[in-house]
């Protein structure tokens, strides 16, 4: 076989050809493009953390932020500017939604978290920072914190936030109308027909995968 | 035999079993972060309660409404048609096929828009695409198409536009329009659908 000739007399290319191939492979790993926010929640804990109602702020709980009781807390207005420059909670910083993620801000928020700042993000709306605030804590930053009722809220009762603890308008998620008496009014037996069709497109939809997958 | 030759196969065994290692980043089928603020900050992903009832009324066969309430609240009352999907179980893999249909829009909607909204993150980070909330939830649908409130006279003509078609859409959902048989197609047409798809997946 002449490569093994060539190998014979030459031992020393093995060794060349093996700390290349070595240096090629470190190159490789080092330079392996890792992305710069990868998420430290699964889908699952992150329905959990949102079922359970984690992580949010009642707008009483404010008072003391403002009067400076408790100054380990940092408002975050994801508003922009235009909307932050008419008003906003006293203290609040402006980062808009579109830059939360820039490197400065990731960085910034890295930081707040050594130091064990919690960080309360607020929109107009509970909705507005709700989106924003469960990628924060889906990325591992489990300071963050979500202002319920958000500015809308806020303006209204500026001056007696303390006295907002037993009020609930601002606690969302509950039907304002009882749904099927409004929806029912003038025909009763509309209720019963929709039932049934509801119910049958789901036994159906599931029968009609599984013979998919037995075609396969 | 020559010792290089040896080490040079353990070494290479060894980088292999590195490899292995490495898939464990299994953010491949999800979106990335940036991505995903991007899409929540886009107006786009709400649609009005008008379009909703619009599409219903149409009977637009890719409209798929996702109730993400318990199911005690769904089975009170839910939108013609929807499908429930409770929020906890969004992950499950017995509802996993109702989501990311091809060519379906899929309408998220709860009481109000939160839910809706949770479901809309984690749905989206999974990359499902297609996906919309209902803005203002249920309780915006009784407002405003349950329940029209006239505009005031000094309107514009838009406005009296959207109210009329309101109150129509109004006695068609509340059932002076006894829907019974319309319904019957509607879920038709969706079996149709899916036996379509279902053929090309045979196909391949």
């Amino acid at each position: 076989m002449p490569n093994k000739h060539v190998h014979e007399l030459n031992p020393k290319r093995t060794v060349i050809t093996m700390v290349l191939f070595v240096v090629i492979i470190v190159i490789g790993l080092v330079t392996l493009k890792s992305p710069r926010l990868t998420y430290t929640l699964t889908p699952r804990q992150t329905l959990d953390l949102v079922s359970s109602n984690g992580g949010s702020v009642h707008p009483y709980q404010l008072d003391a932020v403002l009067k400076g009781t408790i100054d380990t807390v940092i408002l975050i207005d994801i508003r922009n500017k235009f909307e932050y420059s008419n008003g906003h909670i006293d203290g609040a910083e402006n980062i808009s939604a579109y830059d939360l993620t820039n490197k400065e801000n990731i960085k910034r928020l890295k930081e707040l978290k050594k130091e064990e700042m919690a960080v309360i993000l607020y929109g107009n709306n509970q909705l507005e920072a709700n989106g924003p605030w469960m990628v924060f804590r889906q990325l591992g930053f489990d300071n963050v914190k979500l202002l319920l009722g958000g500015y809308q809220y806020y303006t209204l009762h500026k001056n007696d936030l303390a006295k907002t603890k037993d009020d609930k308008s601002y606690i969302l998620m509950q039907p304002d109308y009882n749904y099927s008496e409004v929806a029912k009014e003038t025909a009763s037996p509309g209720s019963d027909v929709k039932k049934e069709t509801k119910k049958a497109p789901v036994i159906k939809r599931k029968k009609k995968t599984k013979a998919t997958a037995g075609g396969c | 035999m020559n010792k290089n030759y040896l080490f040079l196969a353990i070494l290479m065994i060894i980088l292999a079993g590195g490899l292995l290692i490495l898939p464990e980043r299994t953010n491949y089928t999800q979106i990335n972060p940036e991505d995903l603020l991007w899409d929540i900050i886009q107006p786009s992903r709400y649609v009005t309660t008008d379009q909703v009832a619009k599409m219903l009324i149409e009977q637009d066969p890719t409209l798929e409404l996702i109730d993400v309430r318990c199911a005690k609240e769904y089975n009170k009352f839910a939108l013609p048609n929807a499908i429930n999907i409770p929020l906890d179980s969004i992950l499950s893999p017995n509802y996993s096929d109702y989501l990311g249909i091809e060519d379906m829009n899929a309408v998220f909607y709860c009481n109000d828009d939160i839910l809706a909204d949770q479901a809309w993150v984690i749905a989206k980070r999974m990359n499902i695409s297609r996906i919309y909330i209902m803005k203002g939830g249920l309780n915006c649908w009784i407002k405003t198409i349950i329940q029209p409130t006239p505009p005031p006279e000094t309107a514009s003509g838009d406005e009296f536009d959207q109210y009329d078609f309101r109150k129509g859409a109004s006695m068609y959902f509340t059932g002076a329009s006894i829907s019974a048989p319309k319904s019957d197609s509607k879920s038709q047409v969706t079996i149709k659908r899916k036996k379509k798809t279902t053929a090309t997946a045979g196909g391949c």
